[in-house]
């Protein structure tokens, strides 16, 4: 069954200093599901995303107000660890960003700091990730090469594969093709919808297109406020809020 | 329906606009086809039946314009919700009239026939079954450039005072016909041309339906009882009466286009 509040977002509001970037977000993103943040720039997709995995909090004068729940259990929860939040939501970047490693060792990262060294354990994890991220058959002889003699769609599979070898329930996408051309956004597209099968997806995404074709939900946000919130399906055929209409269809002046 | 707002890329709204420009020209043609197809029969006038037949040729460029400007839109811009919405059934609706305007020709042809022999008074018959699907044309077309759902719901069930005129001229002219006489054969051209305007009607209903799913995003296609639900909601505002009979309801009508006869003969 799939649990339709796996991620929580309870009246959440969130202030860079003065500057109040949400304002009580309220939202259900459910378990292994595409859910996609559209908005035009500085509407606080991003901003969204990055608290799903407290990534603010490194950010000084920052503050929220709300809650927003993991499988039921607050993030800000004082008992909450970040170091073991991490561990539970995978992230993926605009830009892809593999470490100065091998192909191997950029997906054995997590597991290394976390002292895992059983070879046969990592051998394990290296292909099932690397498989899980539709690359296996493309690097499994280039191993133990430079993960930066990839191509661009290359590397940003690695850093998903990277992103779920620890086995997160999470997988947070902030713009993950906005740097990849045609044909490797399209493999990232449908590396997407196959690894919802395992994981909740949350992905940002400026591409419209992007947005229809692989996430299941769509959430619409405007100057820091969640408009519209539904199947994807429906907020493009045929949204209910005239401000989701104006901007899907470019009529924003 | 699409908000007033303009476009980020000025194109697109031109393209929009000339679409919509290209299915209101292709409505009136249409409409004055089938008006001329009945004067040219009623009034024995051989040039306005011609005149039919050679302007039919008109609404069928228009309808291959639409088309293709219909999928540049679609190609170019990638139209989401009431932009997507009104690019499909655009293209729909013109498909519609094109047939409609073959149901003209179709009359103009019988026309053409029926005036090398001598007049039968009974060709009056069609006159009550023409204005009906005029009306039912009129307000399709009215509906769909309106996106007014109520009006394009109503259609539906409008439209079976139409078969029943249908029904009635139809079983008359039968009656003319199993008499005999030299006449026949004239008898037997009112029995299509009814047929056509019966069939005009059904086209209608399909404008009507494109009107509903261009305003609410509703397929009320095969549904009587949605389209029943729709005009509850939406009640038209100028209609003669209470298009919802009583024990209408339920009963899902056929939809115009897939059964025969509905093409050029």
């Amino acid at each position: 069954m799939t649990r339709e509040d796996f991620i929580a977002v309870d009246r959440f509001s969130f202030f860079y200093g003065e500057k109040q970037a949400l304002h009580d977000i309220d939202m259900r993103i459910p378990e292994r599901r595409v859910t996609a943040l559209i908005g035009p720039s500085g509407c606080g997709k991003s901003t969204l995303l990055r608290n799903m995995n407290r990534m603010n909090d490194l950010i000084d004068g920052v503050r929220h107000r709300g809650d927003i729940r993991l499988n039921g259990q607050s993030l800000y929860d004082p008992k909450v660890e970040v170091i073991s939040l991490r561990k539970r939501v995978g992230m993926v970047f605009q830009k892809y960003n593999p470490f100065a490693k091998t192909v191997y060792e950029n997906v054995v990262f997590s597991l290394r700091v976390a002292g895992r060294n059983r070879k046969r354990e990592l051998d394990e994890v290296v292909e099932r990730s690397l498989r899980s991220a539709a690359l296996w058959e493309e690097v499994k002889d280039r191993l133990h090469d430079s993960a930066f003699g990839l191509s661009g769609g290359q590397q940003q599979r690695l850093c998903i594969a990277r992103a779920i070898a620890n086995q997160p329930e999470i997988l947070l996408m902030d713009e993950p093709c906005a740097a990849l051309d045609p044909t490797a956004t399209l493999k990232i597209e449908s590396l997407i919808r196959e690894l919802k099968e395992q994981f909740t997806i949350v992905i940002v995404t400026h591409n419209m297109e992007q947005a229809t074709r692989c996430s299941d939900r769509t959430a619409f946000l405007y100057m820091g406020r969640l408009i519209e919130y539904g199947d994807t399906k429906q907020v493009f055929e045929n949204p209910r809020e005239d401000e989701t209409e104006a901007y899907i269809s470019g009529k924003f002046s | 329906m699409r908000s007033n707002t303009p476009h980020i890329i000025r194109e697109f709204d031109e393209a929009f606009l000339s679409l919509g420009g290209k299915v209101s020209t292709m409505a009136g043609q249409t409409r004055i086809n089938l008006e001329r197809s009945i004067q040219g029969l009623l009034n024995r006038d051989i040039d306005l039946c011609r005149a039919v037949i050679a302007d039919d040729a008109d609404v069928d460029e228009t309808e291959r314009e639409i088309d293709a400007e219909g999928l540049d839109i679609l190609m170019r811009y990638h139209p989401v919700a009431s932009d997507l919405r009104k690019v499909i059934s655009s293209m729909k609706v013109a498909a519609n009239l094109e047939r409609i305007s073959d149901h003209a020709v179709n009359i103009a042809k019988r026309a053409k026939k029926m005036i090398s022999r001598p007049l039968v008074s009974e060709a009056k018959l069609i006159e009550p079954v023409y204005s009906l699907a005029d009306a039912l044309l009129r307000d399709a077309v009215a509906a769909y450039i309106d996106s007014d759902s109520g009006l394009g719901a109503s259609l539906k069930l409008r439209d079976k005072e139409l078969d029943k005129a249908d029904k009635r001229t139809t079983a008359r002219l039968s009656e003319l016909l199993e008499e005999g006489g030299e006449n026949a054969e004239l008898f037997l051209h009112l029995v299509f041309v009814v047929r056509s305007l019966e069939r005009v009607g059904d086209l209608a209903v399909n404008i009507g339906e494109d009107a509903v799913f261009l305003d609410l995003a509703e397929d009320i296609r095969y549904r009587r009882k949605a389209a029943v639900a729709i005009v509850k909601e939406h009640p038209v505002g100028n209609a003669d009466e209470d298009p919802v009979q009583p024990g209408q309801e339920g009963d899902e009508g056929e939809r115009a286009g897939e059964s025969t006869g509905s093409g050029n003969e």
